[in-house]
């Protein structure tokens, strides 16, 4: 039986024999895979692995959009609160253009905003029948250079939306950013 | 003629063209390559590629970043697309599918585009790969009820699984091909259960296949992943999809 569980558990603990010492650098290979993804993702990066492979040696790069997608929804999930990731996976696929934009705009986020909670959600204008990504910046508390900063953080991927079907929208709902442990 | 699903699973079908090392590419390519497409994908755009690849070599692990320029064309409803890179055409179907005899003809035209822009010497992979994400709606679920292909757990293990990822591989034509069958849990944060059947059906021997035979091939690929995909699943499943007649 296959339950759906929310939540992971890491265990830590000496590790002794060759096999265990493998998977930790099986891991460590992909944490270092992992961080400089991160550092990539304002050059639009993808990652290719190549450890020891037991099956076909897979195409050496990644082609598939939705494998891309899955890719940034998990390198997202680490920097923002996603509300409904399935509506924010069917927004990418449907508009694929803004895919790589979207890890640019966390990014640009999370380095104007340090503090901030990041929430991600798929916003449905009922007015105009549009829907479009909206990354909210939450803080503790507000001042009056936020709209200033969140134009600074905006103007560094707006360009990359020009021409594109689909949008991205930094903002602020002006709530109270939660403490996340 | 396979089964006919009303709501079926796929999210996209990826269909890949990999040239060999010897065929020249410069950058005149996607320029000639887009005059050609232009009337089926005339939305294009540019994108780099940054990869960055980890060996695990004799002297640890090591690190190489090479960046590539590909230009991505969409049709007018920007559900199918073309990525052309060096050495490498790609044509991806999203959801909703638009039936493979939908997406033949657009993988016709692209692969045909290309041969006449560029003086191909092999082939290097071509593949045929199918991502479906099957979504149940509640939260415990009972495998082999539903797919004939799942891990099977001996009596004396848990019977409850949070997470798994279960790949084989397949040899066909005498291994010239293989088609690789991946069913996993999908990553993140999820109300209700998902899987990914992930089909892969590619050729497995670089310039086993002529250039001339490219499009049977993709054919022959088809068949193949349909009977696979037909061969994972169970009757309950095909109620779910909605099996039309």
């Amino acid at each position: 039986m296959l339950t759906s569980l929310s939540g992971s558990t890491i265990l830590l603990c000496p590790k002794t024999s060759v096999t265990e010492l493998q998977q930790v650098e099986s891991r460590a290979v992909k944490a270092l895979a992992r961080i400089t993804q991160r550092l990539l993702q304002r050059g639009s990066a993808s990652i290719v692995m190549e450890e020891i492979e037991p099956l076909s040696k897979r195409s050496s790069e990644d082609v598939s959009i939705v494998i891309e997608i899955e890719s940034v929804l998990e390198l997202l999930a680490e920097n923002v609160r996603l509300h409904d990731s399935n509506r924010i996976r069917e927004y990418l696929l449907r508009f694929t253009e803004i895919i790589d934009v979207v890890p640019r705009a966390v990014d640009a986020a999370r380095r104007h905003f340090p503090e901030a909670q990041l929430i991600m959600e798929v916003y449905e204008d009922p007015e105009i029948e549009d829907c479009y990504l909206v990354l909210y910046v939450r803080l503790k508390q507000y001042d009056d250079s936020i709209v200033e900063r969140l134009e600074r953080a905006e103007a560094e991927f707006l360009d990359h939306l020009a021409d594109k079907e689909g949008w991205l929208q930094l903002t602020t709902d002006f709530r109270e950013a939660e403490d996340v442990l | 003629m396979g089964r006919k699903y009303k709501n079926p699973p796929i999210l996209e079908a990826v269909c890949e063209f990999r040239l060999t090392e010897d065929t020249q590419w410069d950058l005149t390519v996607p320029g000639l390559f887009y005059e050609r497409v232009k009337h089926e994908f005339p939305h294009r755009e540019q994108r780099g590629i940054q990869e960055l690849e980890v060996i695990h070599g004799p002297q640890g692990l090591q690190h190489v970043i090479r960046t590539t320029e590909r230009v991505l064309m969409f049709a007018p409803d920007r559900n199918i697309l073309v990525q052309l890179g060096p050495r490498l055409l790609v044509i991806n179907a999203l959801k909703p599918y638009p039936t493979w005899q939908g997406l033949k003809p657009r993988i016709e035209v692209a692969w045909k585009a290309l041969q006449e822009v560029v003086d191909i010497k092999g082939l290097e992979r071509i593949g045929l790969r199918y991502i479906n994400r099957i979504e149940f709606p509640h939260q415990a679920v009972e495998l082999e009820e539903y797919f004939d292909f799942y891990p099977f757990i001996g009596k004396r293990l848990p019977q409850e699984m949070a997470s798994f990822v279960m790949v084989v591989e397949f040899p066909y034509v005498a291994d010239r091909d293989r088609c690789r069958v991946q069913l996993a849990t999908t990553s993140g944060v999820e109300a209700k259960t998902a899987v990914i059947l992930d089909i892969d059906y590619f050729l497995a021997r670089p310039r086993a296949v002529d250039i001339s035979s490219g499009l049977n091939w993709v054919e022959e690929a088809h068949s193949h992943a349909e009977e696979i995909f037909e061969g994972c699943i169970k009757d309950r499943l095909r109620a779910m999809f909605e099996e039309v007649s």
